[in-house]
């Protein structure tokens, strides 16, 4: 190449063009350029927000988020009362601790400018360190529902479809496969606020993840630490620990129960169970219990306390055992088979049940308390509230408790073509779909308005699919019958809802001369139940005490009597299952202690 | 007697013309380089082995920081691999999007390259002015991924997140001034005598030997070879797209340059049709529950073309939630040590950082 | 999608010059498992007879619990654009392999960096010892055995100010009066 390159010596010094022009650097005090909409800059938590669940300080792969307890914010139902710090020496800004938080209050703003002489000063409390981030509009890296990294959707479960349903009692719900269940219970992110809600405390994250895993046994027998009768919780739980999964603050709850109900299919037959769960039976103590009702409550604190050694006698009134479980639900919600092998493993470990033995009647209440060491009262409310309305004792007039347990048993009741149904719980729902598994027609009457009916919403649906239709803002007044004294019809009052001036909830007023007369051939009164306390002799009364038909006990499920103890729907205000079988497993504690003295 | 003496130097590891931290020593005698020797290590991090305790998602956040002057290359392959062991497909506008991620990562890598090249040639101007003009394109980062230099972006499945609006237009305007400004690092560098003294003739790289010595990327297109991840294998959807892949004879710091300078005009018109031809959809397949989330036993190796050479991942999982191991091969993993060594012999001391910036030496992608 | 006849047409070839096992796992890629003994020459005949002109990667995996390394060469050929990875499995205690940087010069660079990181020697390689690390007298920190959080914590000193740390589960459950049995908790989250 020429050294006297005319064009290459000359070309460069096109550069000084540039000269004249003003350059694109920008003078940073003056024209200071905020960052961009979706800039990574410090943490903004929302404290109200934020549950606590402690997501983000598992994502974190630099380990730099804390749960730490902050002045002012208490745990309670749903929150854990902790919230995060970030070691702003380890963070990265990565930002996977806002795609992964469940409730979106986890963000990024567009402030990163921070100094500080003290190391100290580096642990950022998001939300307090820069509490007005949001209300200056400065939050940048957000995350919605649709791009969040946890799994909003629940897999659908499969049911029987509303018409095929109602021509036979079998199972509605079909339970989830294999494949389903591992879906679903990867969707689970092992915060554990559902277990502080569950009365029982059931270990909800570690047997969703055990059945994550494939470790179906496992799964069982974490179930099992606590509560005996899983199987039919699985189909039947109230699930109070999916309201407040930390998924369902912007998607659908995991699907606790599903999956407890699928790992506990894995064992079908008593001897796979005996298998998989190896129930160790220690040596007999000589102590004895007796145990009067053999519903949720008894069989836990009979099945517990037989693991521990002790004699246990349960004492039956009716022909099967289950109380409430057996006579009460119907069984396209609770196969038989099912409430059988999961009692039938409870005997075979030596838990002995005195079927069609009334405490009161065949035996009395004397001899039980004077041989046994402690006793446990798991009674239940066996009697129905009357409706208090005119002609209550017709003939085709009857409550839904006493219905269910005609049909529960094997016996038959002619229902007719026509049925009304008052109330709005789940018993009533269950008296509506089992007459109309019978063919008939029926109404529900309800004083208030669907959205108020204390049922499972999924009860309320599966009965309007099968074409049960909910009269709302109906007063009963009276039942009409004929000259033999046969139902055939009910009379109601349609009411309007009037907003509390205290602020309670709006409450139903009957409009006058509204009279509506409902022509049917049975009415089913499902308003409440109470209990029947007639088998305990007068002397015990004095320590036992009842108030308002509940029986009165410590925390640690004891009456005024130290040596009676009880649970279930007489003790607690919940009045479901799981609750029932929370008291029976407290006073199993509670009864070890005092007798064996541990 | 000759009165020139064997001294050993050490170039490095902190030295203006080396984009990283790495140490050539060299034996020189007089002012030409007798025997060099490359050592690194000042930039190990053990990313690998963090890797193997970290789950598959946590792992990605590791990636960007493999390769600091493009980290993009790094996340997409590690993403190519995991989806080729788990079968998961990627959207098309997600494919579309990460095209353009690449390109644009492409792009500010050669403005880097311009002020490395340039700069260690001792023609400072033309460094300041690329990297300038690469801010224009880091703002067009921090709009499409919230970082400037480390995106952490792209992932398994897709990509983070959708353009923001507005981002369209924003990217034609810069790639229509950047169009012009490459005109003028041009008429600066390539129509400069200096420059093209310097550089010709200088750090060559024998044709019939190229490939036995492991050369990839730009120096191997510079030596008349053409071989491009992008059309040998082409990933994402760069089978759709209309460009070149430029060669050119000699195996000279010259011809790389030539390369790169027509490379870079290449990534400003793929950059183009990627956003013309964009489709709308999704952008991203989720993945479950990060959490718990596993991928089934396997091996897959994955290649990308990043602006120094190929990079390629082999990542092998043993069905659990962690990888079991990622093995980077970084494109200057070759380039910059067993070929390096070679070429300086017999060069001038001033000429061996010019030679390092025009192999794409990078050291962090060498000890990861 | 092409019917891989190339890709059979290597894999029969070697496996009639060799007797090993191999598979085609997916399209352009042909996979071969040797015996440590015959890697060099597959590769010196992939390279000079089948085109595989290029060595893209030598990866290494440690399967402990097999006690063994895994070498894994991948090779490419660029007019065919087929990819050819030939396994070998060598023992963990006495590392050994064969250095192959005669067929191609930077194998060089990659073995001097595995026997760095996993003590696998290769004897005839020449390069000085020490490449990424400085000063290493502990086990080759890329085997599995080598616990670098262990490390960690008895080499650096952790900044102080973070022992409130509480763990969600610990406190939900002290709160609720749940007792965790000792093999649920393995089931927990971990942190």
């Amino acid at each position: 190449m020429n050294f006297f390159d005319l064009k290459g010596l000359l070309q460069p010094l096109g550069a000084i063009k540039q000269l004249g022009k003003n350059p694109h650097t920008i003078p940073f005090d003056e024209l200071s350029k905020d960052a961009s909409d979706r800039y990574r800059g410090l943490h903004y938590n929302d404290l109200e927000e934020c549950i606590g669940c402690g997501n983000c300080s598992t994502i974190c792969q630099n380990a730099a988020i804390d749960m730490i307890n902050l002045d002012g914010i208490e745990g309670k139902d749903g929150d854990s009362g902790l919230r995060p710090r970030v070691d702003n020496g380890r963070c990265c800004w990565c930002a996977l601790c806002v795609d992964v938080c469940p409730t979106g209050s986890l963000n990024l703003t567009k402030d990163y400018i921070f100094v500080s002489e003290k190391s100290a000063d580096f642990y950022w409390i998001p939300g307090v360190d820069n509490p007005k981030a949001k209300e200056d509009d400065r939050l940048s890296f957000t995350s919605g529902a649709d791009i969040s990294l946890s799994d909003y959707t629940r897999v659908p479960m499969r049911e029987l479809e509303g018409g095929e349903r109602i021509k036979s009692f079998a199972e509605v719900v079909l339970g989830y496969n294999e494949e389903e269940a591992r879906k679903e219970a990867s969707r689970c992110i092992s915060c554990s606020l559902c277990t502080e809600v569950c009365p029982d405390h059931m270990h909800i994250p570690e047997y969703i993840n055990a059945i994550a895993k494939a470790d179906d046994e496992a799964a069982v027998r974490i179930i099992y630490d606590n509560n005996p009768l899983p199987e039919m919780c699985g189909k039947v739980c109230t699930r109070r620990c999916e309201d407040v999964c930390a998924i369902q603050v912007r998607g659908e709850a995991v699907a606790i129960r599903w999956l407890k109900r699928y790992a506990t299919e894995t064992a079908p037959t008593i001897e796979l169970m005996k298998e998989i769960i190896q129930p160790n039976v220690s040596e007999p103590n000589g102590k004895k219990v007796a145990i009067v009702g053999a519903g949720p409550s008894g069989l836990t604190a009979g099945y517990y306390l037989a693991l521990k050694g002790y004699d246990i006698t349960i004492y039956e009134a009716k022909a099967k055992a289950g109380g409430m479980v057996m006579y009460g639900i119907p069984k396209y919600r609770l196969p038989l088979e099912s409430l059988d092998k999961q009692i039938g493993f409870m005997e075979s470990i030596g838990v002995k049940i005195k079927y069609n033995t009334a405490v009161g009647k065949d035996i009395s209440f004397d001899e039980i308390y004077e041989n046994a060491d402690a006793v446990f009262l798991g009674v239940g409310f066996q009697k129905a509230w009357t409706l208090g309305l005119e002609n209550e004792d017709a003939q085709g007039s009857i409550a839904a408790v006493d219905y269910l347990d005609i049909i529960n048993r094997g016996d038959s009741y002619d229902v007719g073509k026509k049925v009304a149904v008052i109330g709005g719980g789940n018993v009533a729902i269950d008296g509506a779909r089992v007459s109309r598994r019978y063919g008939a027609e029926v109404t529900i009457l309800y004083r208030r308005r669907v959205s108020e009916m204390p049922a499972d919403w999924e009860e309320i649906e599966g009965a309007e699919d099968e074409g049960i239709h909910i009269e709302i803002q109906a007063i009963p007044t009276r039942i009409i019958v004929d000259s033999n004294n046969k139902v055939t019809g009910i009379e109601y009052l349609k009411a309007e809802m009037v907003a509390d001036d205290k602020g309670g909830r709006p409450r139903p007023v009957a409009i006058e001369g509204s009279e509506t007369i409902y022509e049917c051939d049975t009415v089913i009164g499902a308003i409440g139940q109470e209990a029947d306390y007639s088998f305990i002799p007068e002397k015990y009364l004095d320590k036992i005490e009842i108030n308002r038909g509940m029986l009165i006990t410590n925390e640690d499920k004891q009456t005024g009597d130290p040596k009676v103890f009880a649970g279930g729907d007489t003790v607690n205000k919940t009045a479901d299952a799981i609750s029932a079988i929370a008291d029976g497993f407290i006073a199993v504690k509670s009864i070890d202690k005092m007798l064996m003295g541990k | 007697m000759s009165r020139e003496k064997e001294t050993t130097l050490y170039i490095g590891p902190q030295h203006p013309g080396i984009t990283g931290n790495m140490m050539v020593k060299v034996k020189v005698k007089g002012d030409t380089v007798t025997k060099a020797s490359v050592e690194v290590g000042y930039l190990h991090r053990a990313f690998e082995k963090l890797i193997e305790r970290r789950n598959w998602l946590q792992s990605f956040t590791i990636l960007c920081r493999f390769c600091v002057p493009e980290p993009d290359p790094m996340e997409l392959t590690y993403a190519r691999a995991v989806e080729q062991l788990e079968g998961r497909i990627v959207p098309e506008r997600g494919q579309y999007i990460r095209t353009m991620v690449m390109e644009m990562a492409r792009l500010q890598s050669f403005m880097l390259w311009y002020a490395g090249q340039s700069g260690s040639a001792g023609l400072y101007t033309l460094g300041q002015w690329s990297v300038g003009d690469r801010d224009y394109i880091l703002n067009l980062f921090e709009d499409l991924t919230g970082g400037r230099v480390y995106h952490m972006y792209i992932w398994p499945g897709g990509v983070r997140r959708d353009l923001p609006k507005g981002f369209k237009d924003k990217a034609l305007r810069v790639m229509d001034y950047l169009e012009k400004r490459l005109d003028e690092y041009d008429k600066l560098l390539f129509d400069n005598t200096i420059f093209q003294k310097r550089a010709q003739g200088v750090g060559v790289i024998p044709k019939e030997k190229a490939i036995d010595w492991g050369v990839v990327g730009a120096p191997l297109r510079g030596c008349g070879i053409k071989h491009d991840v992008r059309i040998d294998e082409p990933y994402e959807v760069y089978d759709k797209l209309d460009f070149i892949v430029p060669t050119h004879e000699g195996g000279d710091v010259w011809s790389r340059a030539q390369v790169r300078r027509i490379e870079a005009r290449q990534s400003i018109s793929i950059i183009r049709q990627v956003l013309e031809k964009m489709p709308e959809g999704e952008y991203y397949n989720k993945i479950p529950n990060p959490m718990k989330w596993s991928i089934p036993a396997g091996q897959a190796w994955a290649k990308t073309e990043s602006v120094r050479g190929e990079v390629g991942f082999y990542v092998v999982s043993d069905g659990s939630e962690k990888p079991r191991r990622v093995h980077v091969k970084g494109a200057a993993y070759t380039n910059g040590v067993s070929v390096t060594e070679k070429i300086l012999v017999g060069q001038n001391i001033a000429d061996v950082s010019f030679i390092l910036n025009s192999m794409g030496v990078c050291p962090p992608e060498i000890e990861r | 999608m092409s019917d891989l006849i190339k890709e059979n047409e290597i894999l029969e070839q070697i496996k009639a010059a060799f007797q090993v096992e191999g598979k085609v796992s997916s399209e352009r890629r042909t996979e071969v498992f040797a015996d440590k003994t015959q890697v060099s020459s597959i590769l010196l005949l992939a390279k000079n007879q089948y085109g595989f002109k290029h060595l893209n990667h030598i990866a290494c995996i440690d399967w402990i619990e097999e006690n063994k390394f895994e070498l894994v060469y991948i090779l490419y050929n660029h007019k065919t654009g087929l990819t050819l990875l030939v396994h070998t499995k060598i023992d963990r205690e006495n590392p050994e392999m064969e250095n192959i940087d005669t067929i191609w010069d930077q194998a060089n660079t990659y073995e001097r960096e595995m026997r760095e990181m996993y003590g696998i020697e290769f004897p005839g390689l020449v390069g000085a010892k020490e490449f990424i690390l400085e000063d290493w007298e502990d086990t080759p920190p890329m085997r599995r055995d080598f616990d670098t959080l262990n490390y960690a914590t008895n080499t650096y000193f952790h900044q102080a100010g973070r022992e409130d740390a509480q763990d969600v589960r610990t406190t939900i459950s002290t709160r609720s009066g749940e007792e965790i049995p000792d093999f649920a908790k393995k089931y927990s989250r971990d942190k």
